[in-house]
């Protein structure tokens, strides 16, 4: 179970979304018994708030990048935001 | 050696080239100082720059091109009669678009000097130009055919993108207005994803060398940056302005970079190089934003849709479920609980009872069974012989009675039937028929009666009377009785009545001890007659 959690967390938007794909249709088809759809549907409901919170994480700003010193990129700042999308907010 | 020096007097010095006729005349004057082969180049020089102008454009066609590594282009310009070598060095040559190339028929603008060490005459150019298209129409189309021979514009080389991009790699101009229309897009579509901007020069002198830099390093800090997919683009500008686009160095870092690019520069109409190898050409910033990353509120509603479908699918199932439990809830089982308990204890009492019954029967079975011998022997008794020989008497007895009543009646009955037949149909041989029928009916009716009977050695006693006489008690001392046989009668006396014949049966050693009381007519009719019944 507990690595079912971890797993869970480490899903990506696309892995959870197909994951929801995949418990819609099972349950759509009825083909699962009765108390194993519902567990579905639970899991289904649990993927669509994850699902959610990603939808919903709003990242405003933008990261500069740089060169570092080992020449690797690296964030130098964050760029305003462009002043009409200020001014529509 | 006049003749020579007088040649290069008629080529180099136009205001004496009148002919050879002036050339005694110079011969006169002095005898000529040898001058060294680096003066003559040089006055040559001097005559050449003071004969032709500073600047003089040429059109001709390009042949033996030799691009030196180091930069500076060799060829020569011919037309169909004459030619003349040319240079374009490295400065001019680097700011050209297009590469020159064998055949091509081109403008070129320079001056036309000497080479000092050939003495040979060279043109030495300082711009050149297609004739036809423009330089960079060319230039675009000499680049397109050589990456597309080496399959930088593969549709299998070109790498999927994500369809929901962690992080976006944007690569443009920090002051653009392609920065913002691709963070606005980003950001109004997809929040989700992190936006990284890497500023770079997008047009003008190493534009092209800084966003191929600009490439290669965001894609080596991808997987660092979790960046998972890359924008490449400016806005809209001059054919000029896009044209690090169009540039080489680009283009292959583009094609070796390891992250999906999408490419989105100018407007709709422009189309680059880089386009051409990007993953996915967008035909603008916007467009390549878009293509970039999904539609959260499209996401947003088919995830709304996918979770109303589940739940919907659930609650039907739900409602089955409690409608079939309902149901089974309705049925006789759960209502009467007791009512199949109670059906089952009726089928065992069934049972119970059969089963009594089969036992009483089985042990009835077998008592008989163990009795028999007894039976048999008790059978087997001469008392017991006479009682069922008197029985046997008796049946028949009953039997000749029933045959006198029925049978006689159902013949009577027969014989009228038959007479009425007979009286209905008139034809002889049913007369005959019927006699027939008659006369059966008649031996019948003989065989029937009690006179078959006495054939066969039995008698019938009547009273005085004229009744059949049943029982010994039936008779009186000193009556008269008439026995019928078979073919005739006896008339006798009664010496003892019934009771007497009981009695003395009983003291008569031979009878058997109740065989006389039993069958009192029987033994007196013995006693009287004796043998003559058996």
């Amino acid at each position: 179970m507990n690595i079912d959690a971890k797993d869970k967390e480490k899903l990506t938007f696309e892995q959870a979304l197909a994951k929801l794909e995949e418990i819609v249709s099972a349950i759509e088809e009825g083909a699962v018994p009765l108390e194993q759809s519902i567990d579905k549907y639970a899991e289904g409901v649990d993927l669509v708030k994850q699902c959610r919170q990603i939808l919903d994480r709003a990242e405003k700003k933008i990261q500069l990048l740089g060169k570092g010193e080992g020449g690797q990129l690296e964030v130098t700042g964050e760029l305003e935001e462009p002043a009409d999308d200020a001014a529509r907010a | 050696m006049a003749a020579k020096r007088n040649d290069m007097f008629n080529f180099f010095d136009p205001s004496k080239a009148k002919g050879p006729r002036s050339g005694p005349d110079i011969g006169k004057e002095s005898a000529p100082q040898p001058m060294s082969v680096s003066l003559l180049v040089a006055r040559v020089k001097q005559a050449l720059a003071d004969a032709m102008p500073a600047s003089v454009t040429v059109v001709g066609e390009l042949s033996n091109v030799k691009c030196h590594d180091s930069g500076h282009v060799y060829f020569r310009l011919k037309d169909a009669k004459c030619a003349i070598d040319a240079v374009m060095f490295r400065g001019p040559a680097g700011k050209l678009k297009f590469t020159p190339a064998d055949g091509l028929e081109v403008v070129v603008e320079g001056r036309v000097d000497v080479y000092d060490a050939r003495g040979q005459l060279q043109l030495y150019v300082e711009r050149m130009t297609p004739v036809g298209a423009g330089s960079l129409e060319l230039a675009f189309r000499q680049l397109k055919e050589k990456l597309q021979a080496e399959g930088l514009f593969d549709a299998a080389a070109k790498k999927p993108i994500p369809r929901f991009p962690r992080a976006v790699g944007v690569i443009t101009s920090q002051t653009g207005a392609a920065v913002r229309d691709i963070s606005r897009t980003l950001r109004r579509r997809w929040p989700a994803a992190e936006v990284y901007l890497l500023p770079t020069l997008v047009q003008g002198e190493g534009a092209a060398s800084q966003i191929a830099e600009c490439i290669r390093l965001m894609d080596a800090s991808a997987a660092a940056l979790g960046i998972d997919t890359i924008i490449v683009g400016r806005g809209g500008g001059s054919l000029e302005d896009l044209w690090a686009f169009n540039e080489e160095a680009v283009a292959r870092a583009v094609f070796a970079a390891g992250t999906p690019i999408i490419s989105g520069v100018g407007h709709e109409v422009d189309f680059t190089i880089c386009d051409l190898v990007a993953d996915v050409r967008a035909a603008t910033p916007t467009a390549a934003a878009e293509l970039a990353v999904p539609d959260a509120s499209a996401v947003g509603g088919w995830l709304s849709e996918a979770a109303a479908r589940a739940t919907r699918r659930m609650r039907q199932r739900l409602d089955e479920a409690r409608l079939s439990l309902e149901s089974i809830c309705r049925s006789a089982v759960f209502r009467d609980p007791m009512g199949r308990v109670r059906a089952h204890m009726q089928r065992m009492d069934e049972f119970a009872h059969r089963l009594r019954g089969g036992i009483r029967h089985r042990v009835a079975q077998a008592r008989r069974s163990a009795e028999m011998p007894a039976a048999g022997l008790a059978a087997l008794h001469p008392a017991r012989l006479c009682e069922r020989g008197a029985a046997k008497v008796d049946g028949l007895l009953s039997r000749l009675r029933w045959a006198l009543g029925g049978r006689s009646k159902r013949a009577g009955e027969a014989l009228g039937g038959a007479a009425g037949r007979l009286a209905a149909a008139s034809p002889v041989n049913r007369v005959r028929l019927a006699r027939q029928q008659v006369d059966g009916a008649a031996r019948q009716l003989d065989a029937m009666s009690h006179r078959g009977v006495l054939r066969r050695g039995f008698s019938v006693t009547r009273s005085q009377a004229g009744r059949i006489l049943r029982s010994a008690s039936q008779a009186l001392a000193g009556e008269m009785i008439e026995t019928e046989l078979a073919d005739g009668k006896l008339r006798s006396r009664v010496e003892s009545d019934g009771e007497d014949a009981a009695r003395s049966a009983n003291e008569c050693p031979n009878a058997p001890p109740g065989a006389a009381p039993a069958r009192p007519g029987v033994a007196k009719r013995r006693s009287e007659s004796g043998p003559t019944l058996f």
